[in-house]
């Protein structure tokens, strides 16, 4: 069952079409460059700690010659029934009215009951202080806080970019003009496979592909009702009906 | 409105409250929002961003850039959606080229060293010039100018300088494209890359070359992929490579070709479309026009499958579907052209689009125009590898007396039977570039700090173009100042451009990069068409940095649409590998070494954005690793993370083992752009340098490496270590057990799909005795 609530101009979600992503992780680095998310030194990997706010999985299917790579990127889902959220003590996540599963950095006590409960394992934890060389704060995003030790972080579909193009329409006197908002990730992606949009205006081209037959989400049964949907693989050596078994 | 502390608390401990009073009719959202960070008052950023359109020469493609500058910082580099060969997409290399500016390791001063392997010490930038000044003159006459591919401004004023000062200058890429530009003036008689229409192809037939990822520019012909993939007929892509590379993977048929044989491949399939006449007279007739009708026989599919080590059924499915799902396109690059036959493996797989009709027709090849603007090219091809032997030879000798290197790490980039460092050190004065320390600047005498593309002006033109006159203007997006951190001084830093202008003292025409950028934004205003117009020469100026460049699509060459290819068969068609006899224990591969996603050639491993990004197959960062066939591997008792050691008749590297099904038996993928003993703290000692163990095979008609043709001894170290890599840090979470990715059929809907897969996943899992194997299949995943 998803709770209703009451629906702002805006709802935000993303498509990714599975078909046209090729791995390249220009959005994972995009929008760690974006979101300040902590560097990934080679500790970080050893230990099973690295950071991605989205990440890109890869996947065989097969064996030689017979082999197939599917890529599908990964990041929140930012569901309308998230089970992340009713689990936080604190009300450091919540969902707001316009799609956007929220992080409040500084409610965050770092439980990470949050974390547990995701079950699209997108919610990272800052085991440690975050460390950037003084140099390379030149180049942080002044919009997005740096979190700290001890708090837990995750995509926000750059709500930093959302507000800020939010405020600009309103100054204007107009509502948000689809694809004038980008996320970090979807204005890097040189094929067009992540694509960030208003599901509540019908013409955004979120919308129109959320229509497209090949359209699903992760996790069904779970009934998470994510607002990140996904278009499906073609593969033209598979027959309709055929599972992938 | 202004928050105190007081009435923050106050409204956060209501919001709380609010929150469970009305969490079952509706979220307060007011409240909520008002505490969100970047809602915040104290979070609220002051001040205006502003963003600059450039581009970076040193990499290849000429994309065009946006930076978002604020409070005199460079912020975050994105495509330019302006620009008409990535139209605002970037790769992940573009977002880490910001670390190269705010290096913690910016080489900050001029160091000089008083003797070969002394020690460096700081001296000052008049000092430096006085220094700089003698070794150019003391070189009169034959002293070389050593740089990266550059094309555009900064290389003019390379070629002129050393011309100047009767020198020479000579590029240096270690995985040198001179075979394909030699391969492309054998087939279509140009000097230019061609553009491959894959946007408006049904079927798009690649070889080698791994242009979703590295090859030329990958995100500009990944944006013509997405369009390739959202057609009504959705583009068809086959791919032929001896690893599955990320093109490979994005492939609907990959045909994992034994290297070297690539051109034999592409011949076969030809025969397949002249046996199933699958093109048209008159297009058989033009293929036969030069090549001997006799050279084709023995290229059936049946006959040959086991030398290119792709089956008969894999060949004949890619000729059928090539041929009759047009418009196609085929070419080749990277790795193929990589070997003694590279030229042939090349002109090979050019000539098919002569079967399809491709040549000058929309979603084939196009010509592509020469620069507008008088005497700047495009980042063409460095020099070859024999080219490089007979100028090594020279400073070996001593018969040059001055070097001056920059963006060229040649020391890092050439096999060590070449031995660089030997010849550098025959030269009294070599004098260096750059903005962070690599191999080639530590045994420079003089280290001059370079500063990068966010600080200075130049232009490049892309190569290949997009099929019409294309003209990308480079400006400073950061103040013209020293570069300091709240530590301290970062860089004081010059142009090498801006330098050598100096030290030429005017008799290049101009005083600094801007002067020439300028002369040549109004030589493009002279010309009254293209995509800036404007009244008055400095109104068109402004226009030309406001969009990043300048382009003209009306600016086309004709293809001619008869083209006939020569006879591919006068090119070198057989292969030559190097030895691995007297190696020692272990089993023998062919080691095919690989451009870095990130990491390119080394270009970028000094930042750690490039250095953590995973490599999109094997997930790793950090670290060398060799992708070896995941069943081959088990054979002889190869486990994930064991460190192997790789020998070539020419010297040895380690790295960690990782067995993957995307590998070819016998063939071990090893990445480039790490080993370098000089790079800054995020990159020093860090992983193998591939470059090393190559063997100094060149492909006769070009003088190029052969960098493909090595084949090495590989055994186990008996160290085992594990390897840095994403892949495993999260659980994998299947749309189903055994369904990690939906997959339909064209046609089929999603929700068929996962009907389908639902009954198997039944059948599977839930049902009592049932199978375990599903879980396996989708193994080595997240």
């Amino acid at each position: 069952m998803t709770l209703q609530r009451e629906k702002r101009d805006y709802s935000w979600g993303m498509v990714v079409d599975v078909d046209k992503c090729t791995g390249c992780q220009a959005c994972v680095l995009a929008c760690q460059a974006e979101n300040n998310v902590p560097l990934n030194l080679q500790d970080r990997f050893e230990r099973a700690r690295a950071m991605q706010w989205i990440r890109v999985e890869r996947y065989w299917e097969g064996e030689f010659p017979d082999v197939k790579a599917r890529f599908i990127p990964i990041m929140c889902q930012h569901c309308e029934n998230a089970p992340c959220e009713p689990v936080c003590p604190v009300f450091a996540t919540y969902h707001n009215n316009e799609g956007l599963n929220v992080q409040v950095y500084n409610r965050c006590v770092g439980t990470r009951y949050c974390a547990n409960g995701c079950p699209y394992i997108v919610r990272f934890f800052n085991y440690w202080e975050p460390v950037w060389p003084e140099a390379f704060r030149n180049h942080l995003n002044p919009d997005v806080t740096v979190r700290s030790r001890g708090i837990m972080e995750k995509c926000s579909f750059c709500v930093q970019r959302i507000r800020r193009g939010v405020r600009n329409a309103e100054r204007d006197g107009r509502k948000v003009v689809d694809g004038e908002i980008q996320t970090a990730c979807t204005q890097a992606c040189p094929t067009d496979a992540l694509v960030f949009g208003n599901f509540n205006d019908e013409d955004s081209k979120v919308s129109k592909m959320k229509k497209d037959d090949r359209h699903y989400t992760l996790l069904p049964h779970l009934a998470t009702d994510p607002n990140v949907v996904y278009l499906a693989q073609i593969d033209t050596d598979r027959s309709a009906g055929e599972s992938h078994g | 409105m202004k928050i105190s502390r007081r009435e923050f608390l106050a409204l956060g401990a209501k919001a709380t409250a609010g929150t469970m009073i009305f969490a079952a009719c509706g979220l307060p959202e007011r409240e909520l929002i008002v505490q969100s960070p970047v809602d915040m008052p104290e979070d609220l950023v002051r001040g205006e961003d502003a963003w600059y359109a450039t581009t970076w020469p040193d990499m290849p493609g000429g994309d065009g850039l946006i930076v978002r500058v604020m409070q005199g910082r460079a912020k975050k580099i994105a495509g330019n959606p302006d620009h008409p060969v990535n139209r605002g997409k970037q790769s992940a290399r573009h977002d880490a080229a910001i670390q190269l500016t705010y290096h913690p390791d910016r080489i900050q001063e001029p160091m000089m060293r008083q003797s070969k392997g002394g020690l460096y010490e700081p001296i000052s930038w008049g000092r430096a010039e006085q220094v700089l000044q003698q070794a150019v003159e003391a070189g009169a006459d034959n002293m070389a100018v050593v740089t990266n591919p550059l094309g555009g401004h900064l290389e003019w004023v390379a070629i002129n300088f050393a011309a100047l000062n009767g020198g020479r200058h000579i590029k240096f890429d270690p995985t040198e494209q001179g075979v394909m530009q030699d391969a492309i003036r054998f087939v279509y008689g140009q000097e230019d890359p061609p553009y491959y229409d894959i946007a408006n192809a049904n079927t798009v037939l690649s070889v080698g070359a791994d242009w979703l990822s590295t090859w030329q520019s990958s995100v500009g012909y990944s944006v013509r992929y997405g369009d390739f993939r959202s057609k009504e007929e959705r583009g068809y892509l086959i791919h032929a490579e001896p690893r599955m590379s990320m093109t490979a993977a994005n492939a609907d048929l990959w045909l994992p070709v034994i290297p070297g044989y690539e051109g034999h491949l592409a011949m076969s399939i030809a025969s397949v479309i002249l046996e199933e006449r699958l093109a048209s007279s008159t297009e058989i007739a033009r293929f036969f026009n030069q090549i001997p009708t006799a050279s084709m026989v023995g290229f059936r599919p049946e006959d040959i499958e086991e030398r290119v080590g792709v089956s008969a059924y894999k060949i004949r499915k890619a000729a059928r579907h090539f041929a009759e799902h047009r418009p196609s396109l085929a070419f080749a690059g990277g790795s193929a052209g990589a070997h003694t036959n590279g030229q042939f493996n090349i002109a090979a797989t050019h000539a098919l689009n002569t079967l399809v009709g491709a040549v000058g027709s929309d979603g084939g090849v196009k010509y592509n125009p020469v620069s507008p603007l008088d005497g700047l090219t495009g980042r063409c091809s460095g020099d070859s590898f024999t080219d490089w032997e007979v100028e090594l030879a020279q400073w070996r000798s001593g018969n040059v007396q001055t070097v001056i290197v920059r963006g060229a790490d040649i020391v890092h980039g050439m096999p060590d039977s070449v031995d660089v460092v030997g010849a550098m050190d025959g030269v009294p004065n070599v004098i260096g570039f750059g903005s962070v320390m690599n191999d080639t600047l530590a045994n420079c005498d003089l280290i001059l700090p370079e500063k990068t593309f966010l600080e200075t002006w130049g232009t490049t033109i892309p190569d290949p173009a997009p099929g019409y006159e294309v003209v990308t203007i480079q400006q400073p997006v950061i103040g013209d100042t020293e570069l300091f951190s709240g530590n301290g001084l970062i860089s004081d830093a010059r142009g090498f451009g801006d330098e050598l202008l100096r030290i030429a003292d005017g008799e290049l025409g101009a005083d600094d990069m801007e002067e020439l950028v300028n002369a040549s934004i109004d030589q493009l205003y002279d010309l009254s068409r293209g995509s800036v117009s404007a009244p008055t020469s400095r109104l068109f100026r402004q226009g030309v940095l406001q969009r990043g460049g300048w382009w003209d699509t009306d600016a086309t060459v004709e293809t001619p649409d008869d083209h006939t290819p020569p006879n591919v068969f006068d090119l070198e068609s057989a292969v030559h590998y190097s030895s691995t006899d007297g190696l020692g224990d272990g089993a023998d591969f062919h080691l095919v070494p690989f451009l870095s996603n990130s990491l390119y050639e080394g270009r970028l491993s000094a930042t750690p954005f490039a250095m953590q990004n995973p490599d999109p197959m094997s997930s790793a960062a950090w670290a060398t690793w060799a992708e070896i066939n995941d069943q081959e591997a088990d054979h002889l008792g190869i486990r994930q993370g064991d460190v192997l050691f790789i020998k070539s008749e020419y010297g040895e590297i380690e790295a960690l083992a990782y067995p993957t099904p995307g590998g070819r038996p016998g063939v071990i993928g090893v990445p480039i752009g790490l080993g370098h003993e000089n790079g800054g703290r995020y990159d020093e000692g860090l992983g193998s340098n591939v470059f090393k163990i190559l063997a100094p095979r060149v492909e006769p008609a070009s003088g190029s490496l052969a960098w493909a043709g090595t084949r090495v001894r590989v055994a186990r170290s008996g160290r085992k270590r594990e390897v840095p890599k994403f892949e495993g840090e999260v659980v994998a979470f299947p749309v189903e057990p055994g369904v990690p990715v939906l997959v339909v059929a064209p046609g089929e809907s999603a929700h068929d799909a996962e009907v389908a897969n639902h009954h198997e996943y039944q059948q599977n899992f839930l049902l009592p005795d049932s199978g375990e194997g599903s879980e396996e299949e989708s193994g080595g995943g997240h």
